[in-house]
């Protein structure tokens, strides 16, 4: 180290700002795009713009783990040939099934049209390569190839072949970020499949995976409950499994229980994810845009609120219609109090 | 040793950020994740003490932006650190070359513990909790990358190494 030359000449009379006062100047704009965006969705084209710049990086990035991803592709002759024939076998099976369900969800759709009720079994999907996975530790977050151009839209629901995987937060033109539910800032709305208990399943931040707090103490929750998603709230289409419970225990010195479950996503495995369409909330989104011009042209505060208040608070106006009537009140009120 | 030109200069010193850039996202496994040396002040702190004729300062700010982008964390997070670091590492410049390269790795140390703190305080600032013992983590690896870092890019900038 101390053999740097000493050509370095310092300038005699240092013209512009001296280095305190820069430093001081870049501090400031540093803390004011850190408020901004905290506050606003302002800096987000600023944003996509970088993201999309910054593609190459990423590809870059993504290199040493694809060659190694190569190197594992290598393989025996005679293993490939036995996983071709297990696979094949599987796809027999899987498609002897998948005739029947084309079956049954055309009899389930007969029996919805007879029921009168506007459940839609067929989403609307996108197949999307995970490109890339947040390497900040604290942060559940993954990045899809798939952006605004194919139609990505904010708070869109991801998922896998086994459940919901999280949704997008951030949309660039050729790429978007998608918080994962395991994420300690992500919340879904979810129902215990076996009771219709509905809760809200928010992340703990490492791989023990999700935690349902706040649930009653009598709520009717037990190792092993499936958790499914849940339409209320309006972003996640509903009936997609979000966990299993592993763990129900009291809160010490509350009145409430708090149940802790494994993801039923597997989240750190796999390269592909499905962006589902949730027609609801697009629905949701045009009535809002709808209401919002409505409301612009006629300037009738009353007309406005009213016009809008289904959109703005979709959790309370879609309370549980058919769940058994105890936990689910108390639930509410549980929730409704902090 | 005749000075390279300020154009060469410069090139090296963007390609290197980019490939700071690089390291900071290549995947690494769960459990040493959270050890990943912060490449980008090394590599920074390293332009600032053996280039200091570069304004380093702005390149800083605008590499933190595009790294903030990159880990979806708030706009400016890690541009702020970044500039503080430079900034530090520029001011007491006189101060780190004097030392030999092992003792200049362990002046280093509040720098880069320094970015670790201002990483938490801005994550804590903005309602993102995460686990407190782990953020050192950096701090401890980073230092054991220096020495590696400043051979590793002297080479690189001078085959042949003269002694000038």
């Amino acid at each position: 180290m101390n053999s740097l030359h000493d050509s370095y000449h310092r300038p005699l009379f240092p013209r512009g700002p001296g280095l305190g006062l820069r430093t001081l100047l870049l501090i400031a704009l540093a803390l004011t795009l850190i408020f901004n965006d905290m506050r606003g969705d302002s800096l987000k084209p600023a944003r996509a713009w970088t993201a999309y710049a910054l593609t190459p990086v990423v590809w870059l990035a993504s290199v040493p783990a694809r060659l190694i991803g190569m190197a594992r592709g290598i393989d025996t002759r005679s293993h490939i040939e036995s996983e071709n024939a297990a696979l094949k076998q599987q796809q027999f099976v899987l498609s002897a099934k998948l005739s029947k369900m084309d079956a049954l969800e055309a009899e389930n759709r007969r029996l919805r049209e007879l029921l009168a009720s506007s459940a839609r079994l067929a989403d609307q999907v996108l197949v999307a390569e995970i490109v890339a996975v947040n390497q900040d530790p604290y942060r559940h977050q993954i990045t899809l190839n798939r952006g605004s151009r194919d139609g990505i839209y904010r708070g869109q629901a991801l998922v896998d072949a086994y459940g919901v995987m999280g949704q997008v937060i951030d949309v660039a033109p050729n790429s978007c970020k998608a918080l994962l539910v395991t994420d300690p800032d992500h919340g879904i709305p979810v129902e215990i499949n076996r009771t219709g208990l509905q809760t809200i399943a928010v992340g703990l931040g490492d791989e023990r995976g999700l935690r349902l707090p706040f649930l009653p103490s009598n709520a009717d929750i037990k190792n092993g409950d499936l958790l499914v998603s849940s339409s209320l709230g309006g972003r996640f289409p509903a009936g997609y499994p979000v966990g299993k419970v592993y763990d129900v225990k009291p809160v010490a010195g509350e009145h409430f229980m708090e149940a802790y479950a494994y993801p039923a996503a597997r989240l750190n495995q796999g390269r592909q994810a499905l962006l589902v369409w949730n027609h609801d909330s697009e629905s949701a989104a045009d009535a809002a845009a709808a209401a919002q011009t409505a409301a612009d042209q006629t300037h009738t505060p009353s007309s406005a609120t009213a016009a809008q208040a289904p959109v703005a608070a979709p959790a309370p106006a879609a309370k549980p219609a058919s769940p058994p009537a105890e936990p689910p009140a108390a639930d509410a009120g549980t929730r409704a109090q902090p | 040793m005749s000075r390279p030109s300020a154009q060469a200069v410069w090139t090296v010193f963007l390609l290197s950020l980019i490939g700071a850039l690089v390291l900071q996202l290549i995947a690494l496994p769960d459990s040493l994740s959270a050890a990943r040396p912060l490449w980008l002040p090394l590599m920074l702190a390293y332009w600032a003490l053996r280039e200091p004729q570069l304004p380093a300062l702005v390149p800083a700010f605008i590499a933190g932006l595009m790294l903030d982008v990159l880990y979806a964390a708030p706009f400016g997070q890690h541009a702020l650190g970044l500039v503080v670091v430079v900034y530090l590492v520029v001011r007491l410049r006189s101060f780190f070359i004097i030392f030999p390269l092992w003792q200049a790795t362990i002046a280093l140390i509040p720098a880069w513990a320094l970015y670790c703190f201002l990483m938490f305080w801005v994550d804590g600032a903005t309602q993102h909790e995460a686990e407190v013992w782990l953020r050192w983590l950096p701090a401890i690896s980073t230092t054991l990358f220096w020495p590696l870092l400043w051979s590793v890019m002297e080479l690189i900038r001078q085959p042949g190494g003269d002694d000038d």
